[in-house]
């Protein structure tokens, strides 16, 4: 009976290939990018699940009430880790963990570029990364250094690295370490990963940090024992901040902070390492967080698509049951049975979906190297193979089987037999559910095409915003750590002198917008000013920084060579110069380090933006004390020729520094990459509302047919009393234009309300505007009345003749 | 074999009953050949569908091989259906995906028959109407009179009791209509199975034991040959 079944359904596919082939495309389109997108959810959401002891992993944070809304950091002070394990017996295992710029790693003549980071021997007892070489208490010595396997064979290539020294810089004196043990590479899914792992007290300025608990500098991780309650061990670490943290709540009661929900305005707190990935409202967290919402925007364009795409299967196998009539029919006159019908027409959506199901994967793993690419994603094909994702598929499979295939069964089953016999096909008033999952399609689409056209606007203002700086004139240079930086910019200055069209050379700490070395760090310095605390960016900065990144002097002055006491001096942009004082601020005196003269403030710049427009622009104070290093180096020329000045820059900085490799790049490109997130977004948007329309349209195109089927009669009628053919087309179309129209009014506050919520990350944003709505019904209207008049044009120019003998 | 009594088929058009058969009562024993006749839109082909259970009546009672169909749930009239019945259609209604083979098979497929007895039987049946060497043509590729002569092989592999005839040769020629209904003569006296036809040719309800003259939703007359 079975192979009945599928014969039947084979050569009844075959009869309707056109109606089943578009069927097969829009859903095999569909489950190909549902497929790419859900498996980014599922890569997404499986960050650090492969930790054995994932549960019971925390991350320590501190939140802190200031001026606004409490804010969340994990980064921690030295001494609290020890404290906490010794205070705490819930404590099993803890770790601080710090990382840093690339170090360079020296064995034998062989220099590479490796990341380091600073742990306690607890960190391999926390965190499952197998130890495949060397002793399982890798991390014993003081000298000892991890390696993961790629980093060891980069290192050593196939000798035996266990025992083997290596000199590793990463401050300003190299060190030697012993390797100890090689690690597994740390999964694609890690939110930690480094090359190299070393002792924390190795690191910089550990031992003047040893018992200071006001700077905060890196990461703990705790690992709880099995049976600790983690809400009863939060509440417990209330006494721990009243007795370490003394000084730091008196100076947040005496600023007028607000108290947080449990009254203090300090406290300590740890969150689930498993939600780490997601963690996106907390400072100092490792691994490239993501938002939920994206990851839930992905998983809600997956299952809109699907369900374009199974609406679509209903509506063509309904148009398609329409010339099936009969034969049910015939059936139930042999003798068939309800589920018998059922079961055969079961068979062949199975067989239509699985033919999708295979194509689709198929789409799926051609278009994922771009996928993977343009998304930044670490999926892979045989991810689908684990046994959720497999069985994710089969459920769907299934779903879409039974919902897509019984509806139109159901439907043809009850047809009246004598009449399907008799060769009328049942031309009752076009279904309402028909009519309902049409609006839905339409809908879906329409949001899509809001949300793309919304994104993309927002993303042309944040790439036209002026920004307070030249962005376009200027090359920004990582130096690298192998160098001392304000040697590096004197010597490229030097390098540099006399070629034409440069405007300025200077340096900085802190990079504008993400280089090619894709670092980006924040500095804030809190100090008390007469009474109360102000909190401002800091950045080092060189000779000629304004100038070079044509920053507006608002009053005073730059720093200048002229000055020598310019050293202790600062410049502070407009924000800050309003939390010091009204009037002329330039000349006073602020109180910025402990322990050191005051500086003064020598002028006033207008504020740029020196973060991404997610933020607003925050104080900033610029300096030229070299607490920090310089480590980029701003070159702006003015010219007409964009690329050979780059290459001109990119000459002259091999011929100063022949070891370093130039990762310069414009602070356009810098910039841009700041909302590299958005971008994705939207383009995942455009291509889901295209791919969305595209169906829709398809699904359109086979309910335009079966209508048109369905009213052969009534146009042939119309036509003998003298109809015309473009009222024909009207009288067509415009009940589908009705449905679109109703789709678009619906898409409209859904799509409103999701575009707001979307804009509110953002402190520069578009307003949205009436006519985006207006565009995107006008696309909907204009695409789904192209699909129906070919139809309709076709219907109403067909011979009258015709249509009136077949009944 | 079964039994009408006071059948009628209404539809409800605005406040009128429209009837399409009106108190109709009609017996038919085993091993008779029945001709039904009459005008367009007398009502013969709704009485035909009644007593195949295609169409359900809107009044009255039917009983068939002794059950009560208008009783019946629809599971076990199917059944019954299944069983006793077979359709034979003016327009053949033949599976246009399947071959002669496959259309005669069916059936019996539907009854659940095991595929080395289902094989039997369809080579039996083609035999018996000399199509063997049509099992494996569609039904696009037979002339009128093969088709139908598959159509009446079709509704005979189940070994039913009744042949329901709907216009059984309205579409083919004189030459292929007179094999035809010499055919349901044979079945009806050698085979003695019951037939019910419904035609327009006074020459072809001839062939029948009875013809019942429809006019107007009722049986105008009857008389036995």
């Amino acid at each position: 009976m079975f192979k009945n079944y599928i014969k039947t359904a084979w050569r009844n596919l075959w009869k309707g290939r056109v109606f089943n082939g578009m069927n097969i495309v829009g859903l095999s389109v569909a489950i190909a990018s549902s497929t790419l997108l859900l498996l980014t959810v599922f890569f997404e959401s499986s960050y650090d699940g492969f930790h054995k002891n994932i549960d019971n992993i925390y991350q320590v944070y501190f939140t802190v009430s200031r001026q606004g809304a409490p804010q969340k950091t994990g980064s921690m002070p030295v001494p609290l880790a020890p404290t906490l394990k010794a205070d705490y017996p819930d404590v099993k295992y803890i770790t601080r963990v710090a990382g840093g710029p690339p170090a360079t790693i020296t064995y034998g003549d062989k220099q590479i570029q490796q990341e380091v980071s600073f742990v306690d021997p607890d960190y391999f007892n926390i965190f499952t990364f197998p130890i495949i070489k060397g002793s399982k208490t890798a991390l014993s010595g003081l000298n000892d250094v991890v390696l993961t396997n790629a980093s060891a064979k980069a290192i050593f290539g196939d000798a035996d690295p266990i025992g083997k020294t290596i000199v590793v810089k990463y401050d300003d004196q190299p060190k030697s370490f012993i390797v100890s043990g090689i690690t597994e590479d740390y999964p694609a899914n890690s939110s930690l990963g480094s090359d190299l792992t070393v002792r924390f007290e190795n690191s910089e300025s550990y031992n003047q940090l040893l018992k200071v608990w006001d700077s905060r500098t890196h990461i703990v991780y705790v690992q709880l024992n099995a049976n600790a309650n983690p809400a009863r061990f939060e509440q417990g670490l209330k006494p721990f901040v009243k007795k370490y943290l003394k000084q730091d709540l008196e100076d947040l009661k005496r600023d007028g902070a607000k108290p947080l929900a449990d009254g203090e305005r300090e406290s300590l707190g740890i969150f689930p390492f498993k939600n780490n990935h997601f963690n996106t409202d907390m400072g100092a967290v490792y691994g490239s967080s993501i938002s939920k919402t994206y990851v839930g925007a992905l998983l809600v364009i997956a299952i809109f698509i699907l369900i374009i795409a199974c609406i679509n299967f209903v509506n063509l196998s309904v148009a398609r049951s329409f010339t099936r009539a009969r034969e049910i029919g015939v059936r139930k006159t042999l003798g068939a049975g309800k589920w018998q019908l059922l079961t055969q027409f079961w068979t062949e959506t199975v067989m239509i979906c699985l033919i999708a199901l295979v194509a689709g994967i198929g789409i799926a793993a051609l278009v994922m190297p771009g996928f993977k690419a343009a998304f930044q994603s670490g999926i892979k094909l045989s991810m689908l193979l684990q046994p959720l994702q497999l069985f994710t598929i089969i459920g769907l499979f299934f779903f879409i089987t039974i919902a897509a295939g019984f509806y139109p069964a159901l439907l043809m089953l009850r047809y009246k037999t004598t009449q399907v016999l008799k060769g009328s096909v049942n031309t009752q008033k076009p279904g309402k559910v028909r009519n309902i999952l049409l609006v839905v399609q339409f809908s879906l689409a329409t949001i899509l095409t809001i949300c793309t056209l919304i994104t993309w606007q927002q993303i042309s203002y944040l790439q036209t915003k002026p920004l307070g700086y030249n962005k376009n004139e200027v090359i920004s240079i990582p130096i690298g750590n192998s160098i001392n930086g304000l040697q590096a910019l004197q010597l490229f200055r030097n390098q540099m002198a006399g070629e034409p069209g440069v405007v300025g050379i200077s340096g900085s700490y802190i990079n504008l917008g993400r280089g090619k070395d894709g670092s980006s760090s924040n500095s804030v310095r809190g100090f008390n000013y007469k009474g109360h605390e102000i909190r401002t960016h800091e950045q080092t900065v060189d000779f000629d920084f304004m100038k070079t990144l044509d920053i507006k002097l608002a009053v005073g002055r730059d720093f200048s060579r002229d000055y020598v006491a310019d050293s202790n001096n600062v410049v502070i942009n407009e924000k800050m110069a309003s939390l010091i004082g009204k009037g002329n601020v330039v000349g006073t005196y602020l109180p910025m380090r402990d322990n050191e003269p005051p500086m003064q403030i020598v002028g006033v710049f207008k504020n740029y933006n020196f973060q991404s427009l997610h933020e607003e622009v925050e104080p900033l104070t610029l300096t030229m004390k070299k607490d920090f290093p310089i480590s980029y180096i701003f070159v702006r020329l003015k010219s007409n020729n964009l690329l050979n000045d780059f290459d001109r820059v990119k000459a002259k900085w091999h011929a100063a520094f022949p070891t370093i490799e130039f990762t310069g790049s414009w602070l356009t490109e810098n910039t841009e990459k700041q909302y590299r997130a958005e971008k994705r977004l939207s383009t995942i948007f455009i291509s889901a509302a295209i791919i969305a329309i595209i169906i829709s349209c398809i699904g359109l195109l086979a309910i335009s047919i079966m209508v048109i089927v369905q009213r052969t009669k009534e146009i042939g009628i119309r036509k003998v009393l003298g109809s015309s053919v473009s009222s024909i087309v009207i009288l067509l179309s415009r009940e589908f234009a009705k449905l679109v129209l109703i789709a678009s009014i619906i898409a409209f506050p859904v799509a409103w309300w999701v575009m707001h919520k979307w804009l509110e990350g953002f402190a520069y944003r578009i307003t949205i505007q009436w006519w985006i709505f207006a565009l995107s019904a006008l696309i909907a209207l204009t695409i789904a009345l192209l699909t129906i008049s070919i139809q309709a044009v076709r219907a109403a120019l067909a011979n009258p003749v015709k249509s009136l003998k077949s009944e | 074999m079964l039994s009408l009594k006071n059948i009628s088929k209404y539809y409800q058009a605005g406040g009128n009953k429209t009837y399409v058969l009106n108190n109709v009562s009609l017996d038919v024993d085993a091993g008779e050949f029945v001709s039904i006749m009459g005008p367009s839109g007398s009502g013969k082909s709704t009485l035909l569908n009644i007593i195949g259970m295609l169409d359900e009546p809107s009044e009255g009672y039917h009983y068939f091989m002794k059950e009560p169909v208008h009783q019946l749930k629809e599971k076990a009239r199917s059944a019954l259906y299944k069983q006793y019945i077979g359709f034979v259609f003016q327009a053949y209604h033949l599976i246009d995906e399947l071959t002669v083979y496959e259309n005669i098979e069916t059936p019996l497929i539907y009854q659940d028959i095991k595929s080395s007895e289902r094989k039997a039987l369809v080579a039996d049946m083609l035999d018996r109407f000399q199509i063997v060497g049509k099992k494996d043509l569609f039904p696009a590729q037979l002339s009128g009179g093969q088709q139908q002569l598959v159509g009446i092989a079709r509704a005979l592999i189940t070994k039913p009791r009744l042949i329901l005839a709907d216009e059984p040769t309205g579409n083919l020629n004189s030459k292929q209509g007179e094999e035809i209904m010499e055919l349901f003569r044979k079945l009806n006296k050698e085979d003695k199975v019951t037939i019910i036809q419904v035609t327009h040719s006074e020459k072809n309800a001839e062939y029948g034991s009875r013809i019942i003259n429809v006019l107007d939703g009722k049986i105008d007359s009857s008389r036995n040959l």
